[in-house]
């Protein structure tokens, strides 16, 4: 669905590329996290990927276009999320869903179905003016899905929105994607990457540094580990063990043996620790 | 299609934004000043005060002069405040002049002084000679002061004689004038038609940058040169109904609409096209203020030769709304030059197309700004 190779930007059309030879490919009804600390070069790969930036150099095909011409009608594949909030605040949200309707030539969704499902039901003829942060967030992200886009890109879809709301637009993704959409997920929330992404690349730099599945990352590069609470002496004792290494194996048995457990749970590296020991840069 | 949505969109966004009614209310207030404030001509007449210091004898034949070339033929009394006084005088009213003649002469030189205007003292003595004393402001021309000065030195045979001498052809007899309210109109349709769109549309692009909903369309099918060509439209035609809202209870059927509907589209093109270059350069008004305020100031200075005819340097007639006032005069003109309005029309929108053609170009590559 998506191919990238050697791909390459400079703002200033110098040597100081905000993307440096990129390259990837992603295959229908992937779902693709891309990954970095802020100025990383997302946005900006994000940018040419949907015709919002040119494309200097290198080659790029989105849902089967060249993006170095681009024709308007790629974007009927296209749906874009974007992080910052922009729908027009002097119109309603049915207004604002049933005016970018008009503006595909495929098969589009009920303004009022969409409005629904991202938790607005009643604010339909309320103006986006009036709506919380979150809510305009909420109405951008359903206009994103308006053309039953086959190619999605979501850009920090979850930002500012409260912990059940951000649950249901994490259903609303994974619902899309088992309709086969392929979705490009650009965050820097790694929790969201590992709860949906098939694979995630980290850039850093302008650099794509690495590209595999969350499952894979964590067993390559993090440690299986025990973390044991125990009573010894009256007090609670904590103790993390390696279930790899035969010396913390023999040590856990004599714990268990000896004293009484009082939680016991394995414990696995997350994207973000992996990130920081791939990049060895945080993702603040 | 795409197109109609867009513009049906920029309509319904107008209509609920602040700059619409903006537009709405100037063309208001300047028909509330054209029809209640502005009068229909200008009275240009000077004030003279003249002293009469002859006998009663003699006053008979002086009056009898004042009168005939008074319009009514009659003499009206007035009163003049004087130093905090009120004093009394009779005036005589000519196309030209209104004359004031007083019974002191005194009033008559401090009437000159605090009004900064012309006195006169016209003086008998007892063997019937007659001599004129003028009271001037000091900044006079010398041609006006020679002209008194031939009036008063050479006789009246010989002046006649020469006036009779001059072949005076009139090259336009038909020639219809505008009035002075109705010619003040080519201004404000030049400043409320195009200018106003100039500056509106460029405000209404910074609101679209705020919110962000640029790059929104631009992941749509519809091209950004629609988005950009549906505010062009909505603000052509505000400027259209606003320069209807002034013109017609002014002007009435006199004016040649269907040349001012084509000359409107064209101004107003490239006008907003200018707009919309200043706006592909800024990120919100604040900024893009100097610029815009200057350009306003620089395209109505062509408004100074309007009004004063003397003054009309060459360079003045290459700044754009040098036409647009010809134009809109032409229109308002009965029988004016539509040769001239549909040239300056196509210039117009000639011009129009390559500025909105260099800010598509422009709004294209600064998508994610």
């Amino acid at each position: 669905m998506i191919k990238v190779e050697n791909l390459h930007h400079s703002y200033n059309n110098d040597e100081e590329y905000a993307v440096k030879d990129a390259s990837f490919k992603i295959p229908q009804g992937e779902i693709f996290g891309f990954l970095g600390p802020s100025g990383a070069g997302k946005s900006t790969t994000q940018g040419i990927l949907t015709g919002l930036l040119p494309l200097q150099k290198g080659i790029v095909t989105v849902a089967g276009y060249d993006v170095k011409t681009i024709k308007r009608k790629m974007f009927n594949k296209i749906g874009m999320s974007f992080e910052q909030s922009n729908v027009y605040s002097k119109m309603t949200a049915k207004e604002n869903l049933d005016f970018y309707k008009k503006l595909f030539d495929v098969e589009t969704r009920d303004s009022e179905e969409l409005i629904k499902l991202v938790g607005l039901d009643g604010k339909e003829n309320v103006r986006a003016g009036e709506f919380s942060k979150g809510m305009k967030h909420r109405l951008t992200f359903a206009r994103s899905m308006i053309n039953n886009p086959e190619l999605w890109f979501l850009d920090e879809p979850t930002t500012g929105l409260d912990p059940a709301i951000a649950a249901d637009i994490k259903d609303i993704i994974r619902e899309q994607n088992k309709k086969g959409v392929t979705i490009f997920l650009t965050t820097h929330n790694m929790f969201i990457a590992d709860e949906l992404c098939n694979r995630v690349a980290f850039i850093v730099d302008g650099e794509i540094k690495l590209i595999d599945s969350p499952k894979k990352l964590k067993l390559e590069y993090g440690e299986q580990l025990v973390e044991v609470e125990y009573q010894k002496n009256g007090d609670i004792a904590t103790e993390t063990f390696s279930t790899v290494l035969a010396e913390d194996k023999k040590r856990l048995q004599d714990v268990i043996a000896k004293y009484d457990i009082q939680s016991m749970h394995t414990k696995e590296a997350t994207l973000e620790e992996i990130f920081i020991k791939v990049t060895g840069r945080g993702l603040a | 299609m795409k197109l109609w949505h867009s513009f049906k969109k920029e309509i319904l966004l107008a209509t609920r934004g602040f700059y619409f009614y903006v537009e709405i209310a100037m063309a208001g207030l300047f028909l509330f000043l054209l029809l209640f404030v502005i009068p229909e001509n200008f009275d240009h007449r000077v004030d003279e005060y003249l002293f009469y210091d002859v006998p009663d004898s003699a006053w008979g034949y002086f009056e009898s002069e004042l009168l005939e070339m008074d319009e009514d033929g009659s003499a009206e009394v007035v009163e003049i405040e004087l130093d905090k006084k009120i004093i009394s005088g009779s005036l005589y009213q000519t196309e030209e002049n209104n004359y004031y003649v007083l019974d002191d002469q005194r009033q008559a030189i401090s009437l000159a002084d605090s009004e900064r205007a012309f006195a006169g003292v016209i003086h008998m003595d007892e063997l019937g000679e007659v001599t004129y004393t003028y009271y001037m402001q000091g900044y006079e021309t010398d041609r006006l002061r020679n002209i008194y000065a031939v009036f008063h030195n050479e006789s009246m045979d010989v002046l006649e004689s020469a006036f009779d001498a001059q072949d005076v052809q009139v090259l336009h007899e038909d020639q219809v004038l505008l009035s002075d309210r109705q010619n003040i109109l080519p201004s404000f349709l030049t400043f409320n038609g195009s200018l106003m769109g100039m500056f509106i549309l460029a405000s209404y692009i910074f609101l679209d940058k705020k919110e962000g909903v640029i790059k929104a369309y631009a992941v749509t099918t519809s091209p950004v040169w629609q988005y950009l060509l549906s505010k062009v439209g909505v603000i052509t035609l505000t400027s259209l109904v606003t320069s209807l809202i002034i013109t017609i209870p002014v002007m009435g059927t006199q004016p040649n609409y269907l040349g001012m509907l084509v000359f409107l589209l064209g101004t107003g093109f490239a006008a907003s096209a200018l707009g919309l270059v200043i706006a592909s350069y800024f990120d919100d008004i604040t900024h893009s203020f100097g610029v815009l305020f200057g350009l306003v100031i620089f395209l109505m200075l062509p408004n100074i030769a309007y009004f004063i005819p003397t003054w009309d340097p060459i360079w003045m007639k290459y700044i754009p709304t040098y036409a647009m006032l010809e134009g809109f005069k032409e229109i308002l003109l009965p029988g004016g030059d539509m040769a001239y309005i549909l040239m300056a029309s196509f210039g117009f929108f000639i011009a129009g197309l390559v500025l909105f053609l260099f800010a598509n170009m422009r709004f294209k590559k600064t998508l994610t700004i």
